[in-house]
């Protein structure tokens, strides 16, 4: 069974101090001097494939992982670091093309990818990403490839070669189906998803395997209705107070008597 | 595999056993006691809060794990005032109950292992007021339990800081970092914590509460701070402390990086660079392997190299300048965009939010990371380095990185901070320091003393490097246990910390 998780480096925003959210004419905010970092969703989506291609042996059912990722040099050091985790095949679709918000055109690379370069049983992703991702990236590509998609995944488990136990997060509660292959499959909130850590060994012995790299120029993209035409910096914040005194109790003191005692009393 | 370290906790327990530190009072006997010198309210016997209070982050692994080996303390006592602290200590000193003194709970080296039956833990986390900010004069008056990013934002909103920035800033108390002769990352401009303590209190064992004055220096006689200082709590339990501070002037720092091919050339620039008289607050140097964790982005397979230079703008300027004119003169030297290093620097330092991530990480991944920090002089570092490094590769199995950097460095020579992750296989929680963190520091320990170097630099020595304790000192020894012998005769204070338990 051939599973590919498609995955996506992102600059760790948390790292992006308020004074660099600025945004330049081409509407591009300056991420270059932060270390790239898997998108958290896309973690899980390679962490829960590794899961199941260690339990794929003890049910018999043989699984090839691939990764794969659209992006610049930069994304490097994690393709590394999958192939020193023993995935098959790594692939970077080069480009440095501006993607976000630009879901049709990346479903529409990966399709290409898996119907004329690697066919695939099973494609992973995560459920969107922190930048210039609208959570559709998956279900455009199901309805590109004409297989069925299942949303907000937590868990894969193999049943045999054609089918997935797959468990999914749905309004009413935990989901479990039998699914046959192929799918997609779109990786939501899964528990203990950070991805496993390659030994120095395995690093020295399988991290330097070459990486596949395709030019995004080879691929048709589809056409887009859509255009990012302008982008604006949201700001969450919420009025605090603080409170004076010289110790905890009379800090907790002054938070009843002004501030909360009313809205007890009241209800 | 060679494992002192078991055996030494086996030694710790059965003299425990034999009675040969067995306290006169019973545990209920103790915490009645405590009660009635500091109240019900500062007397916690919760059996969390006491499993929690065993151990430091030394034992972190095994604590996510809800494994707690250690013998439980009889209470953890919150101390309000240095009098308290004085009671309590005297209480204990009067009925030989071990006690461990803690602020901040960030230590990593095991100095808050509670490793005898009964001990009280004194927590002075409570004393954290910012006593006095004297600009004139140039110093700050804080309790043991004062944070130090407390003190610095305070400072810092009136146009100084304490020079003082350790990882541990967001956590640490200013008690336990003076304790531990902590030092920050600011340390070739501003030096370590023992740079710029300028004065103390301090409680000793007999109750007695001990003041050094405020001075700018003094010659009368051998500088007596300095029993204090880096003491772990195995001493006395420092009440207060005064530092230094110094003007701020961040719209002037200047931040250098560059990349380069090997460690050998990094520390000849490291070196030209202290012997030649400048001093950058920053001056750090990352192997490949470590420089791999933070800096791929600008620096893969490459070595770091980062600069800071600080101060009023004359000085920042002419530091920096004379800096990059020596970095610039090693041709494998690559200039990065000083926006990286400005950035980096922005993220350094670990708050409860970056432990309650590690915590989770650990878990689900069971890949730890821990460090073990030496130094020695410009002669010997690399060979230290190399031979450690190499020796580590090659005997321990399943690390997933083995680096190193350089962050402090001195006119005679600088440190290394080896950092090391490995994923724990095939061991049970309370087997993982003995087969990984323990070996290793073994093989670090040891060539660094056959070199001529300090086992320790920073962390202090905790309980898990008191193994090696004789032969860090050498001939000198006979002073460091007559310290213990003399200000800690019945042997209660933070007892196997610096020295081994079997060797009171």
């Amino acid at each position: 069974m051939n599973i590919l998780v498609c995955f996506k480096a992102v600059p760790d925003l948390d790292k992006l101090i308020d004074e660099d959210w600025v945004i330049d004419e081409e509407l591009q905010i300056d991420t270059g001097f932060l270390k790239p970092i898997l998108n958290s969703y896309d973690e899980g989506a390679l962490e829960i494939a590794l899961a199941l291609s260690d339990a794929s042996e003890s049910v018999g059912v043989s699984v090839e992982l691939g990764a794969l990722t659209i992006a610049g040099t930069r994304a490097t050091p994690i393709l590394k670091t999958l192939n020193a985790l023993r995935f098959k095949r790594v692939v970077r679709i080069h480009s440095h093309d501006d993607f976000r918000f630009r879901p049709m055109a990346i479903a529409s690379i990966l399709t290409q990818y898996v119907l004329r370069h690697a066919p695939q049983e099973v494609l992973l992703l995560g459920r969107q990403t922190s930048i210039g991702e609208n959570e559709r990236t998956h279900l455009l590509l199901a309805e590109m490839l004409g297989w069925p998609c299942i949303t907000q995944v937590t868990g894969i488990e193999p049943v045999d070669m054609n089918h997935l136990m797959v468990t999914s997060q749905a309004d009413d509660g935990q989901l479990q189906q039998r699914i046959q292959t192929p799918c997609v499959l779109s990786i939501g909130d899964a528990p203990n998803t950070y991805l496993r850590v390659p030994t120095l060994i395995d690093r020295m012995r399988y991290g330097k395997r070459p990486i596949e790299i395709l030019s995004s120029m080879d691929f048709h993209l589809a056409d887009e209705t859509e255009a990012l035409m302008d982008l604006e910096v949201l700001i969450h914040e919420r009025p605090g107070i603080l409170i004076e005194g010289q110790t905890p109790e009379q800090k907790a003191r002054e938070l009843y008597e002004v501030h909360l005692k009313e809205r007890l009393e009241k209800r | 595999m060679e494992t002192p370290f078991r055996s030494n906790r086996n030694v710790i327990l059965t003299n425990a056993i034999k009675g040969e530190f067995q306290m006169s009072l019973k545990r209920e006997q103790i915490v009645e006691a405590l009660k009635k010198i500091v109240g019900e309210d500062g007397v916690i016997t919760d059996q969390q809060v006491l499993k929690e209070s065993s151990v430091d982050r030394f034992r972190r692994f095994e604590a996510y794990h809800g494994v707690y080996s250690l013998p439980l303390p009889a209470a953890v006592v919150y101390v309000n005032s240095t009098d308290a602290v004085a009671a309590v200590i005297k209480f204990a000193n009067e009925n030989k109950i071990n006690v461990v003194p803690r602020t901040g709970h960030s230590a990593t080296e095991g100095g808050l292992e509670t490793v005898l039956e009964n001990s009280i833990v004194v927590d002075g986390s409570n004393m954290n007021q910012i006593v006095d900010i004297d600009t004139y004069n140039m110093q700050a008056t804080v309790q043991c339990g004062a944070s130090l990013q407390a003190l610095d934002d305070r400072l810092r909103d009136q146009g100084y800081i304490t020079g003082h920035s350790p990882q541990s800033k967001p956590l640490a108390q200013l008690g336990g970092l003076v304790a531990t002769r902590s030092i920050g990352q600011l340390s070739t401009l501003y030096g370590g914590i023992e740079d710029m303590v300028v004065g103390l209190e301090a409680v000793f064992p007999d109750g007695g509460i001990t003041r050094i004055k405020n001075v700018p220096r003094r010659a009368a006689g051998p500088d007596i701070r300095h029993v204090i200082i880096g003491n772990e709590g195995a001493l006395c339990y420092i009440t207060e402390v005064t530092v230094k501070i110094f003007k701020y002037f961040p719209e002037n720092n200047r931040f250098l990086g560059y990349t380069l091919e090997n460690m050998k050339t990094g520390f000849e620039i490291l070196r030209e660079v202290m012997v030649n008289g400048y001093r950058p607050s920053v001056a750090r140097l990352y192997d490949v392997e470590d420089g791999s964790y933070h800096f791929s982005h600008f620096a893969e397979d490459k070595c770091v190299l980062i600069f800071v230079a600080e101060g009023v703008k004359p000085i920042a300027e002419a530091t920096a300048i004379a800096i990059d004119e020596i970095v610039t003169r090693y041709d494998e030297c690559v200039k990065a965009d000083p926006k990286l290093i400005e950035r980096w620097f922005d993220h350094l330092n670990w708050d409860p939010a970056n432990l309650a991530q590690e915590k989770t990480e650990i878990i689900e991944t069971k890949n730890v990371c821990n460090t073990t920090e030496i130094s020695a002089n410009w002669g010997i570092i690399h060979d230290i380095y190399d031979v450690c490094i190499q020796r580590v590769r090659d005997e321990i199995p399943d690390l997933t990185l083995l680096g190193a950097h350089s962050s402090h460095s001195y006119l005679n020579g600088t440190n290394l901070y080896f950092v090391y992750f490995y994923n724990v296989v095939d061991c049970r929680p309370e087997e993982e320091l003995a087969k990984y963190h323990l070996a290793i520091k073994k093989i670090i320990v040891e060539e660094t003393i056959k070199a001529g170097g300090s086992m320790c630099h920073h962390h202090g020595v905790g309980k898990h490097r008191t193994h090696w304790i004789e032969k860090e000192y050498d001939s000198s020894y006979y002073i460091l246990k007559t310290l213990k012998r003399a200000f800690d005769p019945n042997s209660i204070m933070n007892m196997g910390t610096i020295i081994p338990l079997e060797s009171k």
